[in-house]
């Protein structure tokens, strides 16, 4: 098999969408959808074949790709020193992450049925974004990684600020602020690197600093103030608190499909920067601040489930369950060893499957009946049962029940931080109590009990709606059952993390 | 037994089938329920007689690696397995017979059937697994069952409330099930109970871990199995179908804890603290639920409390070393105690009430349930020759011969208040004329007598397997080739089976004179504190409420505080100098270019003076 230009093809493809769309005029409602829909699939493919191959055993080195881009010093007497690269290249993690964002991506891409206006804008905006966020998992170097991280900045801003609920402006404006500075501060950062160091090599960095034991690239200093840099740069995307209320906002005003990317991608890249970025090239001095990383994970767990707890509107429960749930994946992260790494990118994973199934179907209802405030739905099972069904599924999948999974990435976080801080851990589990009296408090009272209201001419879920809640559930179990689909891929990208850390 | 692994599918593909085709199938939902549960049945018959003649098998293969551990999953058919195995399948057959008459007629009779597969799998999956870990994601699993179940009827408020309930308080008792497990876990560095037990007696954890991963494991036991202080959702999980409060609130998942602490038996009594601790909550259940039972006035919460003190009992066995005493008491209970509650269904489905104020002088209309009804209520009393004859005084016997004087007299009294209590509801429901109009009532038909009197055999003769008069058989098979698990019978003083045949004959004796002869007062208890006391359940939901609830919901408030001011504060903050930030910048764009050029040298100014400092490089 050739894989020349593999992933640039894949990152690139949904551009195709967007040149196809151009040529097509802005009233062809169900023809705009199409296109739009189409244009995700050659990623969602090649993602696949990837994936697939990768299993079979294929090495992902085959995929990288290299080309010289631009250079500022002279290579004749420097070498390559100051040159940026056009690289790309894939690990299992970043595998996963790809699969997972051509996964939502044509899922919401389904889901953006609900759209009603200006689909044409919508298709352009919304196919670029995927190719942001594709780009932003495949880039090998930090500046291709900004580039793309800005890419999907643009996108999202008209994305909320156009097509979102009521107060939708306000939610775009302090999205672009919070995620400018945020930007901002990561500028600044691999600004710093590449001035001292000549490259933006992800790997090339890495080791170089693992070679400077002696600090005499950067002083300790240096070092810990570009790692919490990045901390709050990465901090503000995840959202760690009290870098959140920006997402809160995205998550209620947004549209449910573009919250199903929002949530089940763009938030992950924090995640993802943190341990690429953070863990990944400055492994000492984020060993020295575990522990701070794990109070904080606690911190957001606690602190998202006490505040979901009285959300009156289920939108921002799922929003303060977002932060919640993030902050397992500090707690994972915290906890520095395999468990908790590999917990911590499993609810990566998980709460992005979740968070979009939970989205598409806060879609599926606000379509139909106009609310998604709590005591205005109550009953819902009874003129919606298959709608409710799929909601007790998902909340299910959220509080972390086995079988499904959110429950293996919480086990195994849990299970790496009582290694560690055993106390800490203890506290951080009160989250697991908590996180089920949210959800079932919300979730019951939107499907049980009596019916507020006439479910008279509402349809249950039908036809296309079927097929983002049968994926998304399907896969949240088969992870659930057999997590090995996915730490079979992860199992070289947490040893070499293990192995930097001197695990 | 090499394909035990098969006994939980059948429920597994009941559930699946159900749930994607069962709105078509509708009636016919209930015989694909009832064949599968059937066949696990048979096939579990077929495992415990192959267990009678060939050792403890265990299959397992890698479900999950993390660096080098491997977390494995499989199946463990020994003893206590194979035996959990048999109850199981059998009560859940019995309930998915019963059903069919029960639930006829309701709008998603398949959705229900789809649970009850789903809750049966769960168990079986649950009493096969070979270590804690899949012991807890089945654990979790039953619940998940049993929260559906509970909440079946939806639509009702109070259903929804139950049903959260259920699964908000087993949940805490799960922590604490999940923080003693992992604890475990890195000192065993396995979740296998083998390994476990080998390294306990291996003496590589040091007995204060012991006793606090023993307890925190127990926690999860005391949530799943309605002990004192979680036991509150237990009484409120009746909102659910009677069949099953049978199942899953009486006879499999609340004895799940009680099969729990059986299963790490080794565990606990390597530490005396915690036996002490399992045997000390265990009495306190039994007695204080029974007394809760003296007064209340719903046929099924009356059978809730009674399940809760048997679970009690069943606890204060184990806790007393009697391993043995814990295991049977488990058995018997689970046959009378579906008898009861399916005997009360049937009840229920006559006269359309769970009021027993409302009841009384069915002993005639209902030829069948009566009589039925009386040999649970028998057998639950310790009359002798019934089968909870012979485990009571095991349990009794075991906390006598470990030196618990104090709670073996707190057994006895709860011995005599369930005599008491059940003969009332007894003759409240069965004697005497009708207090409201019950014209209309008709037996059960016979889809739902025959599970019943299939019970109703097991409710007498389940005693006969374990007697001191004619073997210990079940004993002496329970704990063959495991010295771990004690000796299968405890030899103990005669005189505990008399003073245990004498208590309950005095309860019953009671109850007649009070609601059947009518010889003494309804109002024995005088004081109408206490009877209050006792009716509101000494007021600890409302204990909760005050509490836990309103300390949660005022911290919540709080955060909310410091979300809308501080955080949303910092938000302004950040936007405001953003945007004066640009104001700023703006005033200098004013057109004017002497303005433009002072900012120029300026900026030149300060360019020239950085680098001179730094002498020509930005370090």
């Amino acid at each position: 098999m050739n894989f020349d230009y593999f992933l640039t093809f894949l990152v690139f493809s949904p551009l195709l969408g967007v040149l196809v769309l151009s040529f097509i005029p802005n009233t062809k409602e169900s023809v705009i959808k199409t296109v739009g829909f189409l244009a995700t699939l050659p990623a969602l493919l090649l993602s696949l074949v990837a994936f697939f191959q990768y299993r079979a055993g294929v090495s992902l080195e085959e995929l990288s790709e290299n080309v010289r881009w631009v250079q500022f010093a002279d290579p004749d007497t420097l070498g390559n020193l100051f040159s940026i690269n056009y690289e790309l290249g894939v690990d299992g993690l970043s595998l996963i992450m790809i699969v997972l964002t051509a996964i939502l991506s044509t899922l919401a891409a389904v889901a953006s049925m609900y759209i009603k206006k200006e689909w044409k804008g919508y298709f352009m905006l919304f196919l670029l974004l995927e190719v942001g966020m594709l780009g932003v998992f495949a880039a090998e170097n930090l500046i291709l990684f900004f580039i793309f991280f800005e890419i999907t900045l643009i996108p999202t801003f008209f994305l909320i600020g156009k097509w979102g609920y009521f107060e939708k402006e306000k939610a775009a404006f302090s999205f672009l602020i919070y995620n400018g500075l945020g930007s901002a501060v990561l500028l600044i950062v691999i600004m710093v690197l590449f001035a001292r160091t000549g490259t933006s090599n992800i790997n090339a960095l890495a080791s170089i600093l693992a070679a400077d034991s002696q600090n005499l690239v950067f002083s300790s200093g240096t070092k810990m103030g570009l790692l919490i840099a990045m901390l709050i740069a990465f901090g503000v995307k995840l959202p760690i608190f009290p870098l959140h209320s920006w997402m809160v906002r995205v998550h209620v005003q947004a549209p449910p499909s573009v919250v199903m990317l929002h949530a089940g991608i763009l938030l992950k890249i924090g995640a993802y920067g943190i341990i690429r970025f953070g863990m990944g090239i400055f492994p000492e001095q984020f060993q020295d601040i575990a522990v701070l990383i794990a109070v904080l994970g606690v911190v957001n767990l606690l602190y998202g489930a006490f505040l979901a707890l009285i959300q009156k509107d289920f939108k921002m429960v799922l929003a303060y369950s977002s932060i919640s749930h993030m902050g397992i994946v500090l707690i994972g992260l915290g906890a520095m060893n395999e468990a908790g790494i590999q917990g911590a990118i499993f609810q990566v994973v998980s709460h992005g499957l979740i968070a979009a199934l939970l989205f598409f179907l806060v879609g599926v209802f606000y379509e139909r009946l106009e609310t998604s405030n709590i005591k205005n739905l109550g009953g819902l099972a009874k003129g919606m049962p298959i709608t409710a069904g799929f909601l007790l599924a998902g909340a299910m999948a959220s509080l972390g029940m086995p079988g499904m999974s959110g429950f293996v990435s919480e086990f195994m976080a849990f299970l790496g931080l009582f290694k560690e801080l055993p106390i800490l851990a203890a506290v951080g589990a009160l989250g697991i109590i908590l996180t089920a009296v949210y959800l079932l408090r919300a979730v019951l009272g939107i499907t049980y009990g009596k019916a507020h209201r006439e479910f008279a001419g509402v349809t249950d879920i039908r036809n296309k709606e079927w097929v983002p809640a049968l994926v998304l559930l399907g896969i949240i179990v088969l992870i659930g059952v057999y997590p090995s689909v996915l730490s079979d891929p992860l199992t070289s990208t947490i040893e070499t993390i293990i192995f930097k850390i001197g695990g | 037994m090499e394909n035990a692994w098969i006994i939980p599918l059948f429920p597994l593909l009941s559930f699946l089938f159900l749930i994607f085709f069962g709105k078509r199938l509708k009636g016919a939902s209930a015989y694909i329920g009832i064949l599968l549960s059937l066949a696990s049945f048979v096939y579990s018959l077929l495992v415990l007689f192959e267990r009678f003649s060939s050792p403890t098998h265990k299959a397992e293969a890698v479900w999950l690696t993390i660096g080098d551990i491997q977390l494995t999953a499989g199946f463990e058919v020994n003893q206590l397995n194979a035996l959990m195995l048999v109850i199981v399948s059998l009560v859940s057959f019995l309930v998915h017979t019963y059903s069919k008459g029960y639930m006829h007629g309701d709008d998603r009779f398949h959705v229900y059937y789809a649970y009850l597969g789903l809750f049966t799998f769960a168990m079986l999956g649950l009493v096969l697994s070979p270590n804690l870990l899949q012991t807890y994601i089945f654990w979790e699993l039953v619940g998940l069952g049993s929260f559906l179940l509970i909440g079946f009827y939806f639509y009702k408020e109070e259903a929804k409330k139950a049903a959260k309930k259920a699964f908000i308080m087993t949940r805490i008792g799960d922590v604490g099930l999940l923080i003693g497990m992992i604890l475990l876990f890195w000192q065993v560095g396995s979740f296998e109970y083998d390994e476990i037990f080998a390294a306990v007696a291996a003496g590589s954890i040091s007995t204060t871990m012991i006793t606090l991963t023993a307890i925190l494991i127990f926690v999860g036991a005391v949530g799943k199995s309605g002990q004192f202080p979680l036991h509150t959702w237990l009484p409120d999980a009746m909102e659910g179908p009677t069949p099953v409060s049978a199942l899953i609130h009486a006879a499999t998942m609340v004895a799940a804890g009680v099969y729990l602490v059986a299963a790490l038996f080794p565990l606990f009594t390597a530490s005396e603290t915690a036996l002490m601790t399992v045997a000390t909550i265990g009495a306190i259940t039994a007695i204080f639920a029974a007394s809760i039972g003296l007064v209340q006035t719903d046929i099924k919460r009356v059978l809730a409390y009674s399940t809760v003190s048997q679970l009690g009992y069943m606890m204060l066995a184990l806790g007393s070393a009697g391993y043995v005493a814990g295991v049977f008491h488990l058995m018997t209970h689970a046959f009378f105690k579906a008898l009861l509650f399916l005997a009360a269904g049937s009840v229920i489905h006559a006269v359309h009430t769970q009021d027993i104020e409302k009841m009384g002088g069915l002993w005639k209309k209902l030829r069948v349930t009566g009589p039925l009804f009386l040999i649970g209520t028998l057998a639950i009393s310790g009359v002798p020759l019934f089968s909870g004859f012979f485990s009571k005084d095991e349990i009794l016997i075991a906390a006598w011969a470990h030196g618990n004087t104090v709670l073996f007299w707190l057994a006895v009294i709860a011995a005599f208040f369930t005599a008491f209590y059940m003969f009332r509801l007894f003759f409240m429901v069965f004697s005497g004329e009708s207090r409201s109009d019950m014209s209309h009532v008709k037996e059960s038909p016979g889809v739902m007598t025959i599970p019943m009197v299939i019970l109703g055999i097991l409710a007498v003769v389940a005693g006969y397997v374990n007697t001191p008069w004619f073997g210990t058989y079940l004993g002496d098979w329970l704990t063959e080739g495991n010295a771990a698990l004690g000796h299968g019978h405890i030899e103990g003083p005669s005189w505990i089976m008399i003073v245990a045949t004498v208590v309950s004959l005095l309860g019953i004796f009671l109850a007649w004179l009070i609601y059947c002869k009518r010889s003494l007062s309804r109002d024995w208890l005088g004081a109408k504190t206490m009877y209050n006391i006792l009716y509101n359940k000494y007021y600890i939901d409302e204990f909760y409420e005050l509490t836990v609830v309103k300390v949660m919901k005022f911290f919540s408030l709080f955060l909310h505080y410091i979300e809308t001011f501080l955080v949303e504060g910092l938000v302004k903050g950040v936007s405001a100098a953003v945007s004066g930030l640009g104001r700023l910048g703006s005033k200098f764009h004013d057109g004017q270019v002497q303005r433009y050029g002072t900012v120029a040298f300026v900026g030149l100014a300060i360019l020239i003076v950085v680098f001179a400092v730094t002498g020509g490089y930005l370090k």
